[in-house]
């Protein structure tokens, strides 16, 4: 059979069916989207990968409801992010379990690089994954929501739950932030170059 | 958004990290899997609960019948819940026994 890219619609319809290859090519269509929410709000690790599966199984138990009303990238990052949250939530109920009061948790001890060294992609990628990081959970999840997935504020605002100008203004603090800890690497650069 | 905002935004989206540990497809068909039989052997279980108090009652209903129709016959407790017939050797070698309730042996 020819190699014809299929729709989402048409995977979904299949995968309705019981055709778990045409599941398995959604899961990889749609993987990337995930893992960036994912990843992005608890980091790299076991918690990421099992926000992942459960995002896909959670959609695979809702395959026969789903109607497509809004685009399934839309809906799986919606599901991810809401799972993203309540693992944060239960990681930080167990962090004041057993942290004292008197310790701040960090999340990601990271020397930051200072602006002298050459900005190679490794190391860029290295910095921004920080500072995006180093954001609290909650201006996280906006700058995720708004510039990883470009979704718009109404939308952020659905999936986090708080209204449009929460979202304007934690998107408005977080862009401060990482600008503070980003200007070295964009002195100069256009953004065609820091994209290229 | 400002230039230098969208900078940052496509500096994020950029050096995002988009993907999980290689397999991750196959590991979410396995776990797809693993639910099904899982959720099979649940709705069983489900399906079993709801039976169960039904037959405990309808047992126990018709355990009563039968100790209820039978306390005159001076059988036991256990006989009686079971509706046991008395079984005695006369009675297995009778005619009707032997040859169903209706089998009247011809005598010439």
């Amino acid at each position: 059979m020819a190699d014809t890219p299929h729709s989402d619609a048409e995977l979904i319809a299949r995968a309705r069916a019981g055709d778990d290859r045409a599941f398995a090519m959604l899961v990889e269509r749609h993987e990337g989207a995930v893992a960036a929410a994912a990843i992005a709000m608890l980091g790299r690790g076991d918690d990421a990968e099992d926000v992942g599966q459960e995002t896909f199984i959670r959609f695979h138990r809702a395959l026969a409801e789903f109607r497509g009303e809004s685009s399934l990238k839309t809906y799986l990052v919606h599901i991810a992010m809401n799972l993203s949250l309540n693992a944060l939530r239960r990681r930080r109920r167990s962090l004041l379990r057993f942290v004292s009061r008197d310790q701040t948790p960090i999340e990601h001890v990271e020397p930051r690089p200072g602006p002298d060294r050459a900005a190679d992609t490794a190391e860029l990628e290295h910095v921004v994954r920080s500072a995006v990081a180093r954001l609290g959970e909650k201006h996280r999840a906006v700058v995720v929501l708004r510039l990883l997935h470009d979704c718009s504020t109404r939308e952020t605002a659905t999936i986090l739950g708080v209204p449009e100008g929460t979202v304007l203004s934690r998107l408005s603090r977080a862009l401060r932030e990482l600008e503070a800890e980003l200007s070295p690497y964009m002195l100069g650069g256009s953004i065609a170059e820091v994209a290229g | 958004m400002t230039n230098r905002e969208l900078e940052i935004a496509v500096l994020v989206r950029e050096h995002a990290e988009a993907r999980f540990t290689p397999g991750f497809a196959e590991r979410v068909i396995d776990r797809v899997h693993r639910e099904r039989a899982t959720s099979l052997t649940a709705a069983l279980q489900r399906q079993f609960v709801r039976i169960v108090p039904l037959a405990a009652a309808a047992s126990i209903a018709l355990a009563a019948y039968n100790v209820w129709s039978s306390r005159r016959a001076g059988t036991g407790a256990i006989d009686a819940m079971l509706n046991l017939p008395q079984v005695t050797l006369a009675a297995a070698y009778s005619p009707a026994a032997l040859f169903g309730q209706g089998g009247n042996v011809e005598t010439p």
